[in-house]
């Protein structure tokens, strides 16, 4: 082991701060028979599952296999109709999340927890603060927070709110958090959904090392390659029932993929078109104020270009300036040939036809009270209105136009975007903005979260607009993703532009190079 | 039934399976069934109740509240309040009594019209404009506006001395009241405009989620200020209708009224979060707590026992549609 200093023991400890269990071969969960109906929906069908010690398990299906609905019965927030759980060889009582803890899991789901206005500390040990009498020991918790901190390889500074750190920080945290809690078993639903290739690669790590410490970990995940690395054996699950689980290096992806979308055929990625020589936008010295420094890029009719780059190298900001949601953009933009002042309104960008589909689809693209058909027609009223009256034939013919489009299914127009899946959702935003046919569309990660099959039909929308002569910007974490659908890849670190790659020479080896070429150079010169 | 419901809020789509269909029935409707059960149970208890005579003075009686529900329900739907209805109630009603005494009518209804859509507008500009939270805002101006009235008045009551003043509160066309009439207009058409139109439409998306609105271009600060312009307006009828009722008003009319106009909209099951709700709820509010007060004096309960009633069918009413609404999205 390491050596230990007399006199200065907290700063070279190099303690696992979690506790080291026995990791021969027991079971940690044992699934038997469990079925659940919410009204209308059969959710899950005599599932059995069994979790050993120290595995890392992986479970994949589509939207809507019923994935969630498990893992939130495992965790104790929804009880089963019929069959039993067993966690340690203990029956699951089903009274209160809270007694979980006790029973030795913790779950990280999908949908932030995060409370935006406490700091990261109060965040770390939501629902369990350590304490001394009645006082919460704030010593003890920075204590606690700096070793496990140590451990992942996090750099967050614990008294900042949390509402202020990244997406992909808040999910650490809310890692940070699960993993505090010291428990048998580990529930992880899309952890890497938010996370750049960077953290990314330091949760693999993470996951590895509670593994070695005898903590079994269910993974979710969409990105099948991750799961496959990752995982010792996976599940597949469909329309509520699990239909297969084999050791990891049985799997292939294409066997999973088929396991998980039954007969359904998948279309192969279709060959990219050519985009015309007209320039439809030229975006030259964009400037955010300690964001972004000095983008010049053109955009092509019918192209659609990439962005590139790790969680916070300004991507988002990006396309934020081009749709004219931030005023304190500077640069200039030559528009369909012709310079026009930078947008300093949204409505100024969607006037002339450059659009948004934001990255929070719950947050900024729907109004989730509202009906899908509702949410369609949002952002084009006067479309389907005579004088200020909204004319409701219109609104249903636009709306079943846009749903065939779309592949979604029009008998869901009604339903309440509330109650919608992911894939579902991402279609209702997207279609929000094709009903305006704008002339560039900028894509914030379409297809986070969503299934293979969504993914197909977005991307296979999105191509045949493009075919049409629609410029669109597109930015997903996926790096495969942004290699197999854009015709150019802007790679961006730290807020500037390093490379336009011509499509045909994007690769992800080559993008993540530049990336990390510029990301270590940044460190070195921090460091010296 | 027809396929063209989509925009209208409230009635869901039906499906084959209506046993689980049954607790969405029961939100969306069970308002409605509370108000037939409380018509039913008054009606037995005293049929003078469905009189020609009784539910005229009762239109007449809640026109202030009801045309100021109508108002709310807008500032509610955008996930606004406006506590400052009550003062300006009574302002904008010792303007129109002020000014009527030496002025025709209209002159004095329209100028207190002008007041309420004036402090409306203010509380429109600080609400959204400035930004400052409804609540505070409206809080804060009610105190001005109460002080305004009082500085006014000098907490004495002002008569009018003219018929024709007396005409737009108690006046009558074939038995059926003016201000009642009023009520109703205002019902259906703010229903249409909510239920039809791209304004109304656009308060549902800005209650519902403010930042997806904004950048689906909808003009979102000029719709939620609108909606307290448009409150302000519905305060200045109110309070002409008071004070032509009354033929006189003071600075504090009635304070108690805000209460009455948040229950009705709220008791409707307009959500006071935002982005849910619809005016045929307010309608249905309306009916309740009307039908609920009038009930007391008709089946003679003693004035002690009805706040305590009043009080319980509110909160019963609002367990009911939460439980169900829960119950409805458990999933």
């Amino acid at each position: 082991m390491v050596e230990q200093v007399i006199g200065n023991k907290t700063t070279e400890r190099r303690d696992i701060p979690i506790r080291k269990r026995d990791s021969n071969s027991t079971i940690a969960i044992r699934v038997r028979n469990v079925s659940k109906s919410f009204p209308g929906v059969q959710a899950l069908r005599g599932i059995n599952f069994e979790l050993l010690t120290g595995e890392v398990h992986g479970l994949v299906g589509a939207n809507g296999a019923g994935k969630s609905t498990f893992i939130r019965m495992l965790s104790g927030a929804s009880q089963p109709d019929t069959g039993e759980i067993e966690i340690q060889g203990s029956p699951l009582l089903f009274e209160d999340p809270r007694l979980q803890r006790g029973m030795g899991i913790a779950a990280i789901y999908q949908e932030l927890t995060i409370i935006p206005e406490m700091s990261v500390l109060s965040n770390a040990f939501l629902g369990k603060v350590p304490n001394r009498f009645f006082f919460t020991d704030k010593r003890r918790m920075e204590r606690r927070f700096a070793e496990l901190s140590r451990w992942m390889g996090l750099n967050i500074s614990p008294h900042v709110n949390a509402g202020t750190l990244s997406v992909a920080n808040q999910q650490m945290i809310e890692i940070l958090r699960a993993v505090q809690t010291d428990q048998n078993v580990l529930i992880m639903d899309e952890p890497t959904a938010p996370l750049g290739p960077f953290e990314r690669a330091r949760l693999y790590d993470l996951i590895g090392r509670l593994k070695e410490n005898g903590v079994a970990i269910i993974f979710i995940s969409h990105d099948l390659d991750e799961v496959l690395k990752l995982s010792d054996r996976v599940s597949v699950m469909r329309e509520g029932q699990l239909v297969e689980t084999r050791n990891a290096s049985k799997w292939t992806k294409d066997t999973l993929v088929r396991a998980m979308l039954g007969d359904v055929q998948i279309v192969a990625g279709e060959k990219r078109s050519h985009a015309t020589d007209e320039e439809l936008l030229h975006v030259s010295k964009l400037a955010l104020p300690g964001r972004l420094f000095g983008l010049s890029f053109g955009l092509h009719q019918g192209e659609i270009l990439g962005i590139a780059g790790l969680v916070g190298a300004g991507r988002t900001e990006v396309l934020r300036c081009i749709a004219g949601a931030e005023p304190s953009a500077e640069g200039s933009m030559r528009f369909a040939g012709m310079d026009c002042p930078w947008p300093r309104t949204i409505r100024e960008a969607i006037g002339r036809g450059i659009v948004l589909a934001p990255e929070d689809r719950k947050r900024q693209g729907l109004v989730l009270s509202r009906s899908a058909l509702s949410n369609l027609m949002l952002a084009d009223l006067h479309a389907v209105a005579a004088g200020s009256v909204i004319d409701r034939n219109k609104v249903r013919m636009r709306g079943e136009t846009l749903a065939r489009q779309l592949g979604f299914d029009s008998k869901r127009l009604d339903t309440e975007a509330l109650n919608l899946s992911g894939g579902n959702q991402q279609k209702l935003v997207l279609g929000k903005w094709l009903n305006r046919k704008p002339k560039i569309l900028l894509l914030d990660e379409p297809t986070r979260g969503i299934d293979l099959g969504a993914k197909q039909e977005i991307f296979q929308a999105i191509r045949r607009l493009s075919d049409e002569g629609m410029g669109v910007i597109l930015i997903s974490s996926d790096l495969e993703e942004v290699v197999e659908h854009s015709d150019r890849v802007l790679v961006m670190a730290r807020g500037r532009q390093i490379d336009i790659l011509d499509g045909r020479d994007a690769t992800v080896e080559r993008i993540l190079n530049l990336i990390f070429a510029v990301e270590s150079r940044a460190i070195d010169a921090g460091a010296s | 039934m027809s396929k063209v419901e989509a925009l209208a809020p409230g009635p869901a789509p039906q499906t084959a399976n209506w046993r689980a269909q049954l607790p969405t029935l029961i939100r969306v409707y069970g308002i409605v069934l509370t108000l037939l059960l409380l018509l039913t149970v008054v009606t037995i208890g005293n049929p003078a109740f469905i009189s020609q005579q009784n539910v005229f003075n009762m239109a007449s009686q809640w026109a202030p509240a009801g045309i100021m529900a109508v108002g709310m329900t807008f500032v509610i739907l955008t996930g606004g309040f406006d506590l400052s209805v009550a003062s300006a109630y009574s302002l904008c009603a010792v303007v129109a009594a002020y000014v009527g005494q030496t002025h025709a009518p209209w002159v004095a209804f329209a100028a207190a019209i002008a007041v309420g859509l004036l402090f409306g507008l203010a509380n429109g500009i600080l609400v959204a404009v400035v930004r400052i939270n409804p609540f505070i805002t409206t809080v804060g101006s009610g105190f001005i506006i109460n002080g305004v009235a009082l500085v006014m008045t000098q907490n004495a009551a002002f008569l009018v001395d003219n018929e024709d003043f007396g005409i737009l509160g108690a006046g009558r066309w074939h038995g059926v009241p003016y201000s009642g009439m009023l009520l109703v207009i205002f019902l259906v058409v703010f229903g249409f405009v909510l239920a039809r139109t791209i304004y109304g439409e656009a308060i549902y998306a800005v209650g519902g989620n403010y930042e997806a609105s904004r950048l689906s271009g909808i003009r979102v600060r000029t719709v939620v200020a609108s909606t307290y312009v448009l409150m302000g307006g519905c305060v200045g009828l109110a309070g002409c209708i008071a004070a032509s009722q009354l033929s006189s008003a003071q600075a504090n009319l009635d304070p108690g009224i805000i209460f009455d106009v948040l229950t009705i909209v709220v008791v409707g099951g307009t959500s006071l979060s935002g982005g849910s709700g619809a005016m045929w709820r307010t309608a249905v509010g309306l009916g309740i707590i009307a039908t609920i007060s009038n009930g007391f004096v008709l089946l003679d309960i003693s004035p002690y026992y009805q706040s305590i009633i009043k009080g319980s069918i509110i909160v019963a009413a609002l367990a009911l549609d939460t439980g169900l609404t829960r119950l409805v999205r458990a999933k």
